[in-house]
């Protein structure tokens, strides 16, 4: 009786207990299984041949000790299997995450091509802005009170297309637990949908602006008045620095000539 | 002397006056200045630094920067130096000065230094010979780079210089350089003026812009990079780069660092016209080589022309190119040219 206890003493000191979560962390997939039964009968069949060979003990005694740990075992079995079932039910939650994940990884994957398209498209759109914003001649003075909406609208754009990108990194920031049925990709659509209705309104405005002169320019005279009459100076008493820059009487000359068809 | 003949009917216009009519103003990041005809049929380039620095207030100050016939103006209960002594005086104080422009456009958050701008232009336009006399301004052309608005720019210094009593005419920025230096040309070539806060290219012909635009690079992103590769602050990157060395032979790793980036500048300049004009339609075919003039203040380092032939020796340059030079009046040649523009529109 007390060599089954050092038995299974011996056993427990000489193994390790490891959750089903420890060992795949350790990057074990396997592991091999022995069953108690089997250890039962390999410590009966060593026992009886020992006693045998030692003839130490009659053979009821032998059979009575052989019968008490195989009791003992069977008990230990029982637990083991309770064991077992436990740990196949965490094996089966790990499964059913593992393809959760799996699953996850794709939409991430879709998500990530989406907001590069995405991307693209308003690197498109900016540099069509670029362009449009270079046709108006340089030498015409440009409409002045067309410049206040479209220099607003641009401000827009620039800011609708920073929500758009924090939106869209919001979007995949919590992907170790989605909404359920949280539809990214619409959402991406629909941020860009109305991106491009911003930056239509946008080129239509610009077109105007372009096409309709500058009768009345906006005053902006105030933004250069302190609130004070004069301002306090001593700017009348000095003088500023002043350098000869030669003659532009051949240049005048030249530029009628020009003019003249000449 | 038919060239002379004209000029003189020119003169003989300006009725009451003894002196041709028209200004020109060059409205720079670094510097403003304004070009005006004096009475010798010359020109006279009166030139302010664009920056200032508030000090506080008191009756010494105040006495005491007269005396020393340094500019100020009181704003807001603070004693505001006005231009070059502001550079000076910030040293010494161990303060930055405040810009009001920055990469060629007002800047947003300086709006309360505009009362101050409007004193030096006064100053250095002085008041109109006759109600409305022409007044051309230099704005930069649209950038390549950054998201500028040059519309509310342009329709600041329009009413700005029109409270002034003259009439306002905004001016492309190296268009004034072709007006300025490429007469003997017909006004056909390549303009450039390297500023401190951008680069400005401009292709004319026959003086009829063709192509223009600019990039947001010139002293300042020079001083910017110099300093952050040295560790250094950027006063002191400007001073380096000011204090007369040649970028085709630098003398220490500073000097090393300044010449760099020059390089680095001028190439993305050259580059970018060259696509621009590549991938650009309705472009004049040139038969002729044209020259390139350049102007501005970060042209008048030390071996600039011969860099910069060198680096347009090294791109294939879609057009024929004739003589690279620089403008002897490199800081004064955007007013000249400003200035031209006014008087021919006065005409
Ligand atoms: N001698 C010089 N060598 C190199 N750079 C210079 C020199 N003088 C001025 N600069 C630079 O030129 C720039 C100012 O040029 P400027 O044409 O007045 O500019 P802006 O048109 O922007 O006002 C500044 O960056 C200044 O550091
Ligand atoms: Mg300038």
């Amino acid at each position: 009786m007390e060599s089954v206890n050092e038995i299974k003493e011996a056993l427990s000191a000489r193994s390790r207990t490891a959750t089903l979560d420890e060992l795949r962390s350790e990057g074990r997939k396997r592991v091999r299984l022995i069953r108690a039964e089997h250890v039962a009968q390999m410590i009966s069949e060593a026992v009886h041949a020992a006693i045998e060979h030692s003839g130490l003990l009659d053979q009821e005694e032998v059979d009575r000790l052989v019968e008490k740990s195989r009791q003992e075992f069977k008990s230990i079995l029982r637990e083991r299997e309770q064991e077992l079932a436990r740990s196949r039910e965490t094996e089966e939650a790990l499964e059913a995450r593992e393809g959760e994940l799996t699953e996850l990884k794709s939409r991430f994957g879709e998500l990530t091509r989406a907001l590069a398209s995405t991307r693209a498209e308003l690197q498109q759109v900016q540099s069509e802005l670029e362009v449009a914003r270079e046709l108006p001649a340089p030498v015409a003075p440009p409409p002045a009170p067309a410049a206040a909406p479209s220099s607003d609208m641009l401000m827009a754009l620039v800011q609708e297309m920073a929500n758009l990108k924090a939106n869209l990194m919001q979007a995949q920031a919590p992907q170790a637990a989605p909404a359920p049925g949280a539809d990214f990709s619409a959402a991406i659509e629909k941020l860009a949908g109305s991106l491009n209705d911003r930056l239509e309104t946008l080129g239509k405005k610009m077109g105007v602006s372009a096409a309709v002169g500058g009768d009345a320019p906006t005053d902006f005279g105030s933004l250069f008045d302190a609130g004070e009459s004069k301002l306090e100076s001593n700017m009348d008493n000095i003088q500023v620095k002043q350098k000869a820059g030669g003659g532009i009487a051949a240049n005048l000359a030249r530029l009628k000539k020009l003019k003249g068809g000449g | 002397m038919t060239e002379q003949d004209q000029f003189d009917s020119n003169i003989d216009q300006g009725a009451d006056t003894t002196v041709a009519l028209g200004k020109g103003l060059d409205v720079g990041t670094a510097n403003l200045a304004a070009a005006v005809q004096n009475d010798e049929g010359g020109i006279t380039v009166n030139v302010e630094r664009n920056a200032f620095l508030d000090i506080p207030s008191d009756a010494y100050s105040k006495n005491m920067l007269t005396k020393l016939k340094v500019p100020y103006v009181v704003h807001n209960g603070k004693l505001v130096v006005i231009g070059e002594a502001a550079f000076e005086l910030a040293n010494v104080f161990g303060r930055e000065t405040r810009r009001p422009m920055a990469d060629g456009l007002v800047s947003p958050n300086e709006q309360d230094a505009l009362p101050m701008m409007k004193m030096i232009i006064q100053k250095i336009l002085g008041e109109p010979q006759v109600p409305g006399e022409n007044c051309y301004f230099c704005v930069p052309a649209p950038s390549l780079d950054v998201d500028n608005n040059v519309v509310y720019h342009q329709g600041l210094f329009e009413s700005l210089i029109g409270k002034l009593g003259y009439t306002a005419r905004a001016i492309n920025e190296a268009h004034a350089v072709v007006f300025s230096e490429l007469a003997d040309n017909d006004f056909t070539g390549i303009g450039l003026s390297f500023g401190g806060g951008m680069a400005n290219a401009c292709i004319t012909y026959k003086s009829i812009p063709c192509l223009s635009f600019s990039v947001a690079r010139g002293g300042d992103w020079i001083d910017k990079n110099v300093a952050n590769v040295l560790g250094c602050p950027r006063s002191k990157a400007t001073a380096i780069k000011e204090r007369g060395i040649d970028i085709r032979d630098p003398k220490s790793r500073e000097e090393e660092a300044v010449a760099i980036y020059y390089r680095s500048l001028i190439n993305y300049v050259l580059s970018n016209i060259k696509s621009r004009f590549e991938s650009g339609q309705n472009m004049p075919s040139f038969k002729e080589p044209i020259d390139i003039a350049c102007a501005g203040g970060t042209s008048m380092i030390g071996g600039f022309i011969e860099v910069f032939r060198e680096e347009f020796a090294k791109i294939d340059f879609p057009i024929p190119v004739g003589r690279i030079f620089r403008s002897e009046e490199a800081l004064t040649a955007v007013a000249k040219g400003c200035l031209v523009a006014a008087a021919i529109g006065e005409s």
